[in-house]
């Protein structure tokens, strides 16, 4: 099954390639472009338009420990 | 000594004293002498080690010593999992010559139960390039047909058992990794609770969505297993400080009252699995409730939903791990892991942010369903093995494996032989729990494997 095509062209993708700081030559560039359309459609699958409900928030949890003996 | 035997009849064998744990370790060195030059499950084998251990297992047991269940039980590492003196490469290069001064948290506890430890399997690079030809090691082979994909990345894990190199071993999960090598290799394998297994000593792959757990032939010795793996961890951030049921006594008993939700439209609407998988699941479904289980369809958010939240997750946290080796040794991975993980680089953290929002609001409906019934069935795979030079890249993003969403929300699932493809093949259901509710989970997986034969076919190796 073929990538779905990137959004963005190869010329903007070589630009965000540079700001990664990968050492990528320009045949593993082109094959990282080949496939950035998949990234593209997770990313905005996970997204919806709109905010997501204020509880839908990654909380710092802290772990009190159990009580012992305690009610 | 059955040719074949599992963890739980061996032990009976060994604490009755017609089973010598040497002469059990010796037919599984012999077998991976004859096979695994075909079958490549090892990346090390510890032959002298392994020797030594069932001569001092066996003096122990013999002068009453005996540890338990798994003394003197032929057993092996995925080797993602550090063992102190012992390389740990994670299949790659870049850790070819590591040998770790400690043993992973899980070694150590199994160890101190008595296994056999016979060496380290393969897996895919990191756990998740594979199966891949340009590593330092090949790919394992699936012993029912060995042009055949294991499934990954505990894939030596899954081909070392289904061959009868050792009776079980150790695998990890982050997308599908513990469930897949059992469905395409026949094997029981159970992917616990986030929480429940500790991680320390194990290379991570992706924090929030790495789990370690067992393999083994059937859902009985993933039960001895989970029970000698699973403890709370303080150096483990993510280990969870529960008690521990007693696995295997929980295993007994029908499933009266026991309530099933199929999760029907991830594998008829949201993919479509083959008709071999649909029809064993069907199948399967009927048993369980031969046995006294109510059953009935259940809906959860669509199998892409899920899909995108894992990969995003997986790929800006497997990604995170990597960034510094990346940075230095972009050419010592394998093209299969630079594809699958430099993607990652090129998230953004509202991308990461919005994925992990996300999984909070999955979750939630999961956890609304799950208030109604007590387990979730489903495939685990939409086919049997595919050939292991067909399997691409991008084949889990591409078409969402059914494996992932319990990844997301940390559930503990079962994977279980639930029949053969027509080319021979295995098939295999997922049942799922709540969560540390991995009693709940093996009690039906054992009913199920007890009231049909799949567990009595063996591969038939072909080898020197």
């Amino acid at each position: 099954m073929p990538a779905p095509k990137p959004s963005i062209t190869r010329a903007e993708f070589d630009v965000l390639a540079a700001r990664t700081g990968l050492p990528l030559d320009e045949a593993q560039k082109s094959e990282c472009y080949a496939v950035f359309g998949y990234l593209e459609e997770i990313a905005a699958r996970v997204r919806v338009d709109g905010n997501r409900p204020r509880e839908a928030e990654p909380a710092l949890i802290f772990h009190a420990g159990r009580r012992k003996g305690g009610a | 000594m059955t040719a074949f035997p599992t963890i739980a009849s061996a032990a009976t064998d060994i604490a009755a004293g017609h089973l010598s744990p040497v002469a059990l370790t010796e037919a599984c060195l012999e077998r991976i002498d004859r096979h695994d030059a075909t079958l490549h499950a090892f990346i090390r084998l510890e032959r002298d080690r392994a020797l030594a251990a069932a001569r001092t297992a066996e003096a122990e047991i013999k002068e009453g010593r005996r540890r338990g269940v798994l003394h003197g039980i032929p057993f092996a590492h995925k080797d993602i999992y550090e063992t102190a003196g012992i390389p740990t490469t994670c299949h790659s290069k870049l850790l070819q010559d590591y040998v770790p001064a400690r043993d992973a948290f899980t070694v150590a506890r199994l160890a101190e139960a008595g296994i056999v430890m016979l060496g380290k399997l393969a897996t895919h690079e990191f756990a998740i390039g594979g199966p891949s030809f340009d590593l330092p090691w090949p790919p394992a082979r699936n012993p029912w047909s060995p042009e055949h994909f294991t499934g990954g990345s505990s894939s030596g894990t899954g081909a070392g058992i289904a061959a009868g190199f050792m009776l079980g071993a150790t695998g990890s999960c982050t997308g599908g990794s513990i469930r897949l090598p059992a469905a395409y290799c026949g094997l029981a394998g159970i992917k616990p609770t986030y929480g429940l297994v500790s991680r320390t000593g194990i290379q991570p792959l992706a924090f929030t969505l790495d789990h370690a757990g067992p393999l083994a032939w059937t859902v009985e010795d993933c039960a001895i297993l989970l029970q000698a793996m699973a403890a709370h961890d303080p150096a483990d951030p993510g280990s969870a400080d529960v008690s521990i049921p007693d696995y295997r006594a929980a295993l007994m008993g029908d499933l009266k009252g026991l309530r099933i939700g199929v999760v029907r439209h991830f594998y008829e609407k949201d993919v479509t699995v083959s008709v071999e998988v649909g029809s064993a699941t069907e199948a399967s479904i009927g048993v369980l409730s031969r046995l006294g289980a109510t059953v009935k369809d259940v809906t959860l958010p669509p199998l892409q939903d899920w899909n995108a939240c894992g990969w995003l997750i997986l790929s800006a946290e497997a990604y995170s791990v990597h960034e510094p080796w990346l940075k230095a040794r972009y050419n010592d991975y394998g093209r299969n892991f630079r594809q699958r993980v430099t993607l990652g680089a090129f998230l953004t953290a509202a991308d990461y942010q919005a994925a992990i929002r996300f999984r909070r609001e999955l979750n939630s409906k999961l956890a609304k369903v799950m208030a109604d019934v007590d387990l979730l069935v489903l495939p685990t795979t939409l086919t049997a093995a595919p050939k292991i030079d067909k399997v691409p890249a991008f084949g889990s993003i591409e078409t969402p494996n059914l494996t992932i969403p319990f990844n997301v929300s940390g559930s503990p699932t079962l994977a279980v032989c639930n029949g053969f493809s027509e080319g021979g093949l295995p098939l295999s259901l997922q049942i799922v729990g709540r969560p540390f509710e991995e009693a709940t989970v093996l009690h039906a997986g054992h009913a199920y494997e007890r009231a049909t034969q799949w567990k009595e076919r063996r591969p038939a190796l072909v080898g020197a």
